[in-house]
């Protein structure tokens, strides 16, 4: 349905409209706008047009390193998340146990505990004197405690951890959508369980698949707390850079020139994914 | 066809259709090993959260597990620690205002988009939910930037920042509602005479109750674990829990952070499940 916008239904969308303009888009906007200007030391900017953060950006070998750096974390904490997620959506959606609605709450209950606790979690676990070293030193896998912490390893366990129900949802509303007699007439065909999966079940799901990795890389990679308690100083990525830029440096055309950055790997990344699954689909 | 049904039927699974003994030597064995897979995938979810429940109990200062002992040293320190306290409540605070800003205003977005836009409704559905698609971190600095140069007090950017966020939520909760409220209804309400805001208050509302107190929890949850917003516009007077905790871990860990987050785990769950119990959370979860 759908009646004529009037008065009223304008009224009904005048608050998120000025929320999203005056405090969304506008400030954004100027935001990554100052990237091309130049920094001046006493104001937030100076109003000359300028190319120089993005040739530092892009020239100096440290900054190149982190954009190559983020770049691949956040492609391996999406590539982990698929491998982990994939079976447990594919589990959710087929199962017929009267816990499934436990077991789908149980994935959504850590999601809404914040960024910080499951951080923290990590932490405890991979420590030291955590439960991780631990176990491996009763295993008599090694004899003094592994340095987990402050290595990209560590960034990489606790992002998938975190950002893996991101790639859940989106698997299984494409696996719940899936008609159940297209599996059943590829059994019928004579395809085994494994054949049906590949070339079935798994074509079927590939908006899922599409739709989970761009969230989980666009989230990886703008990233700033995980990275900074368990990676430290050695897994420097974008968004602590850009953290360290405005609240340290002071360096607001360059943070913007960051920024830019990583806006520009999220929307090539999520370009990229929505092409290929138009194309496959047209 | 009948020969060949049988091929593919669960007795003999096992054997694939030309005789080659499939991966799984049957059908049962290949549902053990997703279910011990499955199992191993939620030990991994869920083990950085029940850690943390059973380290806020350990008597001693080392993160150990298992624990080597019961106490609740870190609880009385939590309490005593007038920092945490403070950002603890002024999160509450913070969540609270939050969830009413964006439950109000994701009601009428919500509504003007189920009645009012037709065919232009899947575009207004995804520019509601834009704040999903931008990175957290660049919505809290470009608001930073922009009550540098706009006097506007640095509490009400926080404000704004967080109904930002938390709006894709409730917004997404609250469509979900309205599409089981019936148009005759309002229509009807209506014809006999009751204007638009009446039909709203007393028509809509009322049916949409459950889906409105869901947004609204789940608006609070979305608010109280955000670290990214926070992350910027925190201050003195105005630092929420956890911006409290990540400076406090960029130092040290001692596990009263593990009795904090209990805390804040315990109160999460509970209202975790009372949005399960009204609505489901797959609803707010857009899946």
């Amino acid at each position: 349905m759908g009646e004529r916008i009037g008065g009223f239904g304008r009224a009904l969308f005048a608050p998120i409209t000025v929320l999203y303009l005056l405090f969304l888009l506008a400030p954004i906007s100027f935001f990554l706008l100052m990237s091309v200007f130049r920094y001046s030391p006493m104001e937030l900017y100076e109003p000359a047009l300028t190319g120089e953060n993005f040739a530092r950006l892009l020239g100096e070998d440290y900054y190149r390193a982190i954009i190559f750096r983020t770049l691949k974390i956040a492609g391996l904490t999406a590539l982990f998340s698929l491998l982990l997620g994939y079976p447990l959506a594919y589990f959710l959606a087929r199962t017929r146990s009267i816990w499934r609605g436990v077991l789908m709450f149980l994935v959504i209950a850590p999601l809404m505990t914040g960024v910080i606790v499951r951080t923290y979690g990590w932490i405890v676990l991979l420590g030291a004197q955590g439960t991780v070293n631990t176990t491996l030193i009763w295993l008599g896998l090694v004899d003094r405690p592994v340095k987990i912490l402050e290595t990209e390893l560590a960034v990489l366990i606790a992002l998938v951890h975190i950002l893996m129900p991101y790639m859940v949802f989106p698997l299984f509303s494409s696996l719940t959508g899936q008609d159940p007699n297209v599996e059943k007439a590829a059994a019928t065909l004579g395809a085994g369980r494994w054949r049906t999966f590949f070339e079935v079940t798994l074509p079927l799901s590939r908006s899922g698949i599409l739709m989970g990795s761009a969230l989980v890389f666009t989230l990886t990679a703008g990233a700033v707390v995980t990275p900074a308690l368990l990676g430290g100083q050695n897994v420097q990525m974008l968004g602590q850079t850009i953290y360290d830029l405005v609240l340290s440096t002071l360096n607001w055309p360059f943070a913007s020139a960051v920024a830019s950055i990583l806006v520009l790997c999220q929307f090539s990344i999520i370009f990229l994914y929505f092409r290929g699954g138009r194309r496959r689909a047209g | 066809m009948p020969a060949e049904r049988t091929a593919g039927s669960p007795a003999t699974a096992g054997i694939g259709p030309t005789g080659r003994p499939l991966p799984f030597a049957s059908a049962a064995a290949g549902r053990y090993a997703l279910g011990a897979l499955v199992t191993a995938i939620y030990v991994f979810l869920l083990a950085p959260v029940v850690i943390i429940i059973f380290t806020s109990f350990n008597p001693t200062e080392a993160n150990t597990f298992p624990p080597s002992g019961f106490s609740l040293r870190w609880y009385a320190k939590f309490l005593d620690s007038g920092g945490f306290v403070d950002a603890f409540k002024f999160s509450l605070w913070l969540g609270a205002i939050a969830a009413v800003g964006a439950t109000v205003i994701g009601f009428l977005s919500a509504y003007g988009i189920v009645r009012f836009l037709g065919r232009r409704r899947e575009a207004g559905q995804s520019l509601a939910l834009l704040p999903i698609m931008i990175p957290h971190i660049l919505i809290s600095i470009s608001l930073l930037l922009a009550l540098t140069i706009v006097p506007f007090p640095e509490l009400g950017g926080l404000i704004v920042g967080h109904i930002i966020i938390c709006l894709p939520f409730t917004i997404a909760g609250i469509i979900a509602s309205l599409e089981g409220v019936d148009a005759q209804l309002e229509l009807a309400a209506r014809t006999l005479g009751a204007s638009r805001l009446r039909t709203l208050w007393e028509v809509v509302i009322p049916l949409i109750a459950p889906g409105l107190l869901s947004a609204l929890i789940f608006a609070f949850i979305v608010s109280f674990g955000d670290v990214y917003i926070a992350l910027f516009l925190s201050g003195p007077g105005r630092t929420t829990l956890p911006i409290e905790i990540f400076s406090y871990m960029q130092w040290e860990s001692t596990p009263v952070v593990a009795a904090i987050t209990t805390v804040q785990i315990l109160l999460i769950i509970v209202l975790g499940l009372v949005v399960e119990r009204l609505v489901g959370l797959r609803k707010l979860m857009r899946v």
